[in-house]
């Protein structure tokens, strides 16, 4: 006999949700026989309104584009506007740069912990991860004057040079979060729990993965050593030395790991671009903002982001506002044709846990 | 950049200059190769790029509004990477009814960018299996994305002010009233009518 089929509406509003999207699942029992994204409750048109405000105006909203990791935004508008420009970035300006990128990149997966045990039903994990994490928005805030939202990479270097002090907050925090990881290994890694649910999981093929446009950590556990820092490596990744982890398996479990793996990487990659950070100018000062007018032409730039390819297509007319700003984020793919892909056969506890995995944001699929 | 350094990009753009018939094709920088070509010889093109020159990896594709020239400019990029190069195709098509070869069979993603350029430009995609609605939800107007879609006009046309709240004042009017304080001179512009 036919079991019979339900839809279930998983979401906008959904604790398990990561982000206001919704997903339609087709239902039997409790596996899921289809699965459909619906987007579309977070849509702010950012790329409409950047063909109606100036360069700098545009670059004061790129960073909203994203919650919990907003400086590859920042970063790639900056880049593209100084491809277009050819204006040259000072070499402080890109040290400064990286070392943002990988404390942003830290606090993104602090914040990941919390939502992939979350989703698991192990809440203790989150509480810690995130109160941590609360340590890099410190430092945040004293870079930026910001804590989530920090419009600090801007085109032509960054907007304030490092505060009195900065450098040995940032090793000790440095420090501190390095001897937290023995205790989220305790807490996650060598949890049964987590471990039964993680394992065999969400696979994603590895021959189908760069086909289907798989990028970041999900791309790499599946034993593929794929990263923008290294393949088309940006500001001053080709002077730093860091190692990308990759690992078979394509599973939950394994991009779990390849994150946990990463965050020892960028505490490194904060300490080396603190340590090489030359003296000199950090910011090569653009024109009056209202006056300042870009050549025509276009870019396409990419960053890489703690859930994978970040890029920015962008187009200037010879005008003072951008002709076309075209966002698309790692989610673009994770969230709609993949996550659609991996959910059918998925029992329904594991359509949370899955999309945590893959690092799935909304905001970013609809801008 | 010196002469040597460019030696991929500029194969590339010889073996696709040799195979098919593009309008226009340059290396435009290190590792970005850009060729342009009519709508017709996209599919043969990018089929080309991904099976024969190990362009596997679908980058990225966008539309671009030219209302002066009454035409739209799609761009497929394309990523290779074992050259570490991207290779920009363009296509113009007419602004009015142009309608585009679907590509999703090359690329199970591109599914998703053709459904938002459909949405937000109106741009139709030949055998694009794929639900009508993507970000926008029953929408009856113009396409948004399209230049000649005045945001401003559609906010005023489409949304009132809620009952009980027609009197709604600028914060900083309200400030001003209650405490009679003057505005600066740069804040008064931005003050609603």
């Amino acid at each position: 006999m036919r079991e019979k089929t339900t839809t279930l509406y998983l979401g906008p509003q959904h604790p398990g949700i990561t982000g206001n999207m919704m997903v339609k699942l087709q239902v039997q029992g409790d596996t899921v026989v289809k699965a459909e994204t619906h987007v579309g409750y977070l849509h702010r048109g950012f790329e409409k309104l950047m063909e109606r405000r100036n360069w700098l105006q545009s670059f004061t909203i790129v960073c909203r584009i994203c919650v919990p990791e907003p400086d590859p935004n920042e970063e790639n508008y900056s880049r593209a506007v100084e491809e277009i420009e050819g204006r040259e970035v000072p070499e402080r300006a890109k040290y400064i740069r990286v070392m943002t990128l990988e404390l942003a990149r830290i606090a993104t997966y602090l914040l990941w912990y919390g939502g992939q045990s979350g989703s698991a039903g192990l809440y203790t994990m989150g509480q810690w991860s995130v109160g941590d994490r609360n340590y890099i928005l410190d430092l945040f805030e004293d870079l930026t004057g910001g804590r989530i939202y920090h419009m600090y990479i801007w085109p032509g270097g960054v907007r304030r040079d490092l505060p009195k002090g900065f450098k040995d907050k940032a090793l000790r925090t440095m420090d501190y979060i390095e001897k937290r990881l023995d205790d989220y290994d305790k807490l996650l890694f060598e949890n049964s729990i987590f471990q039964k649910r993680a394992k065999g999981v969400g696979i994603i093929d590895k021959k189908k993965a760069v086909e289907w446009g798989v990028v970041g950590p999900p791309l790499r556990g599946c034993g593929i050593k794929s990263d923008v820092r290294i393949d088309d490596p940006y500001e001053v990744y080709d002077k730093l030395d860091f190692e990308v982890p990759a690992m078979e398996g394509g599973d939950v479990w394994t991009r779990a790991l390849i994150r946990r793996f990463e965050i020892r990487q960028s505490i490194n990659l904060v300490r080396q671009a603190l340590d090489k950070m030359p003296g000199g100018e950090y910011y090569n000062k653009i024109p009056n903002p209202h006056k300042w007018t870009i050549p025509a032409g276009d870019a396409f730039v990419k960053t890489e982001s703690a859930r994978g390819e970040f890029g920015y297509y962008m187009v200037s007319d010879g005008g003072n506002k951008p002709r076309r700003v075209h966002v698309k984020g790692p989610a673009y793919v994770h969230g709609v044709s993949l996550l659609e892909n991996l959910l059918e056969g998925e029992n329904i506890a594991d359509v949370s846990f899955i999309m945590n995995s893959l690092g799935t944001c909304p905001p970013e699929i609809e801008r | 950049m010196s002469e040597n350094k460019l030696n991929k990009e500029q194969l590339l753009l010889d073996l696709l200059k040799k195979k098919f018939i593009l309008n226009e094709s340059a290396v435009r920088r290190a590792k970005r190769v850009e060729v342009k070509v009519d709508p017709k010889e996209i599919i043969p093109v990018l089929l080309y790029a991904k099976e024969n020159s190990r362009y596997i990896s679908f980058a990225h594709m966008s539309c671009v509004d030219w209302i002066e020239d009454g035409e739209f400019e799609v761009v497929y990029i394309l990523w290779n990477p074992e050259d570490k190069i991207n290779l920009f195709v363009k296509t113009r098509i007419s602004r009015d009814n142009g309608v585009l070869p679907n590509i999703d069979f090359i690329w199970r993603q591109a599914n998703t960018y053709e459904r938002e350029i459909r949405e937000m430009f109106g741009i139709q995609f030949e055998g694009l299996v794929g639900r009508q609605e993507f970000i926008l939800e029953d929408w009856e107007h113009m396409p948004p994305m399209r230049r000649d879609f005045d945001t401003a006009e559609f906010v005023k046309k489409t949304y009132f002010k809620r009952p009980g709240r027609e009197d709604a004042k600028d914060v900083r009017e309200f400030v001003q009233e209650r405490t009679d304080e003057e505005l600066p001179d740069f804040a008064k512009k931005y003050s609603r009518d």
